[in-house]
């Protein structure tokens, strides 16, 4: 429960600030006398405080959903005590997204309150650095939005990972029932169509945006809203697209018995894993769709200038990536509490197999390095597959807004075909910060699963 | 002057060992001054009613739980002051396991689960252990079913599975646990034949602990527990005299 709490705290906080910062610019510039009231900077800066506020919220909201899955399996045998003595499956859920609500209304007023003293401090400060006096206060009934937003899909979220509640049986109370090895895939044929339909959808609008792009430089508009279709597509259908990137890895992994039980283990809640890889895919996507469009475009002004370009633009772009870099990090900070939650219920919900596997053999140090593979077997298939669409959605944006810039203004105009340049130091950043994440995810869940003890575990038979 | 258990004929052996839950007045004594061997070859059935302390008994000799007091032999090994990576590396090469249920790891095949003792070794079966694992393979006829994962298998099956683990090593001993617990009565009798026909054939010793009457009847010897303590030691029992005993017993125990 603690882990929906923050969450959903930092979800709150984040939109909360992201409000407070965008306002402030705004009103700032609303101040400067030669800029005047910007529109089109205004709807932008709006554009990309929804989709990034968008994103935390979901990446919050599947957490959340995995936070109350690991709440059912530890409760299973209290469940189904209850159902044995008469208590509907129904009422159970509805009290556990119940607590959901709850758990998402305390989350959202911490952040909310949290992030106002901030924002407050914040344009205090910033009024003191810029020798300004913009007047703008940061309390406004707007901040309440994402917490209203944030307490409902908390709740949502309850409801959705409190699913497994039904299929309790009140002859689980009793002991002695096998749990299935592989919880089945559920056949949602209507989102797999939208997905698909959204995905390819999205590619056409992509490729039409680059196409049009290589006469002007507005196919950028059109590419934008392929890339936000066919993402949507890919956090939609995210149970279609993971499990083969996920197979691919875990097959890397070797032929031991114990790297083919970590390997397999991410397989065998295909929905659960897959919805939490895809959490940190975004956030690899988006920094690297950020780092990669600048680089490239950077590179197509360095070669219209001449090999040379405007150090002030130059300058602009490095602090836009940054900014926008920092701003996803947030969402990747959620999907780190995520990994926590889906290894610790991975552990949780095998007490049994591992106390088997000890009784067997297997040591403490190949228990935490099964653990630790297994998290690094989801990290690796999410940062691998996000740095590959971050590539090619930046790609996609600096082709279709520069493949109507001429190269060489000397010659008549043809189009130019950017050339994707990643960046190695965002890449590298990446790496090293999903590195970390897979060690410190890891931490709890092994020692979890180093404390069963073989005969305890046997006990539960 | 001090004998080895293997002077003695003995795969494992405990001796003065007591074992003692919680503390002060809510203390249960599961083992009291408990002394038995295991003899080599033997196929050994350890009874008892629920809570008689033959479980503990198990999980003690098996190097699975610790002793409040006594010691613990597996073959020569003097196993009490082992820590937690010797008793689990002793496990793993010498101890055996077959229990009621929940035998296999559900997500490796019947080959992966055969193998795993020494997959976890980090190395490859040898020659002869290959040919082992052949002729168990096929005794147990399990030649057809080796991509198989365990949710595939029949209750049957997969305690033929767990049965060829358990032997693919050769372990000083084998400990079974119920192995028929959760098997129809026709299942439980062709599993009881294969442990005795291990015991018989190769030499395995095998230490199976059971309430029912029938399995125990299998056995060569019958160990009976009370009240954690060794009530009686009989060999070549019947099933009709070890449910007349168990029954005399608990007469006993009431008047």
């Amino acid at each position: 429960m603690g882990a929906s709490i923050l969450v959903s705290a930092i979800s709150t906080a984040f939109g909360v600030i992201l409000i407070s910062a965008t306002g402030y610019i705004a009103a700032l510039l609303r101040a400067d006398p030669y800029i005047g009231d910007s529109g089109t900077l205004a709807f932008v800066l709006s554009f990309l405080t929804v989709l990034l506020v968008g994103v935390a919220v979901y990446v919050a909201g599947v957490v959340t959903a995995n936070t109350f899955a690991t709440v059912v399996a530890g409760r299973t045998r209290r469940i189904a005590l209850l159902r044995l003595i008469g208590a509907s499956a129904r009422s159970q859920r509805t009290e556990l997204a119940r607590q959901g609500l709850i758990v998402g209304a305390i989350g959202a007023l911490v952040g909310l309150v949290g992030a106002t003293l901030v924002a407050i401090i914040g344009v205090g400060a910033a009024d003191w650095a810029l020798g300004l006096d913009v007047s703008f206060t940061p309390v406004e009934p707007m901040l309440v939005v994402p917490a209203v937003i944030v307490a409902l899909t908390t709740w949502a979220a309850a409801w959705a990972g409190s699913r497994r509640v039904l299929t309790v049986t009140p002859l689980e109370a009793l002991g002695g029932s096998v749990e299935a090895p592989y919880a089945r895939a559920a056949r949602r044929t209507g989102r797999n169509v939208t997905a698909l339909a959204l995905l390819v959808l999205g590619a056409l609008l992509l490729g039409g945006g680059i196409a049009y792009g290589l006469v002007s430089p507005t196919g950028v508009i059109i590419s934008f809203f392929g890339g936000v279709l066919s993402f949507t597509g890919l956090a939609l259908g995210a149970t279609l697209v993971m499990p083969p990137v996920l197979r691919l890895v875990g097959s890397v992994f070797g032929r031991s018995a114990m790297s083919r039980l970590a390997a397999q283990n991410a397989l065998r809640y295909p929905e659960r894993s897959s919805r939490m890889a895809i959490g940190v895919v975004m956030g690899v996507t988006l920094i690297t769709m950020f780092a990669v469009a600048i680089a490239s475009t950077k590179a197509v002004m360095t070669a219209a200038g001449g090999g040379s370009m405007p150090d002030e633009l130059s300058r602009v772009l490095d602090t836009f990536s940054a900014v926008m870099m920092g701003l996803v990090a947030v969402s990747a900070v959620i999907a780190g509490v995520g990994l926590v939650n889906l290894l610790t219920l991975g552990v949780v919900q095998r007490r049994r197999e591992l106390g088997l596997l000890r009784t067997l053999g297997v040591s403490n140090a190949q228990l935490r390095a099964m653990v630790l593979r297994e998290a690094a077997h989801i990290t690796i298939a999410a940062t691998v597959t996000g740095l590959v669409l971050g590539i090619v959605y930046g790609w996609a944006g600096a082709q279709s807004l520069l493949g109507s810039v001429p190269i060489d203004p000397t010659r008549p105009p043809e189009p130019t075909f950017v050339l994707p340049a990643v960046p190695p130091i965002p890449v590298l950043v990446i790496v090293a910060a999903t590195t970390v994440l897979t060690l410190v995810a890891a931490v709890v869940p092994t020692r979890l699963a180093t404390r069963v003890a073989p005969i305890e575990a046997l006990a539960e038979a | 002057m001090h004998i080895s258990s293997s002077e003695l004929g003995l795969a494992a052996r405990v001796s003065r060992l007591t074992k003692t839950y919680g503390s002060g007045a809510g203390a249960v004594r599961a083992l009291d001054d408990v002394a038995v061997g295991i003899r080599r070859g033997e196929f050994t059935a350890i009874m008892g009613a629920s809570g008689s302390g033959k479980s503990t008994l198990m999980h003690i000799m098996a190097g699975l739980d610790a002793p409040t007091s006594g010691s613990v032999w597996i073959g020569d090994t003097d196993i009490t002051g082992l820590g937690d990576r010797e008793l689990t590396v002793l496990r793993r090469r010498r101890v055996g396991f077959v229990f009621q249920s929940f035998n296999l790891v559900p997500t490796l095949d019947v080959i992966g689960n055969i193998t795993l003792p020494f997959d976890l070794d980090d190395r490859r079966p040898s020659a002869i252990e290959r040919a082992r694992i052949d002729m168990l393979v096929e005794t147990l006829g399990l030649g057809s079913r080796l991509t198989h994962r365990p949710h595939e298998l029949s209750g049957g099956q997969q305690q033929r599975v767990a049965i060829a683990r358990a032997l693919a090593t050769a372990p000083d001993l084998l400990f079974a646990d119920e192995p028929t617990g959760n098997l129809d009565s026709r299942t439980g009798r062709e599993v009881l034949a294969l442990l005795r026909a291990a015991s018989r054939e190769h030499g395995q010793s095998i230490a199976m602990v059971t309430h029912d009457p029938i399995a125990a009847s299998h056995a060569d010897r019958v160990i009976y527990l009370g009240d954690g303590r060794v009530v009686a030691d009989h060999r070549g029992q019947s099933a009709e005299q070890i449910a007349a005993f168990m029954l005399a017993a608990e007469q006993g125990a009431v008047a």
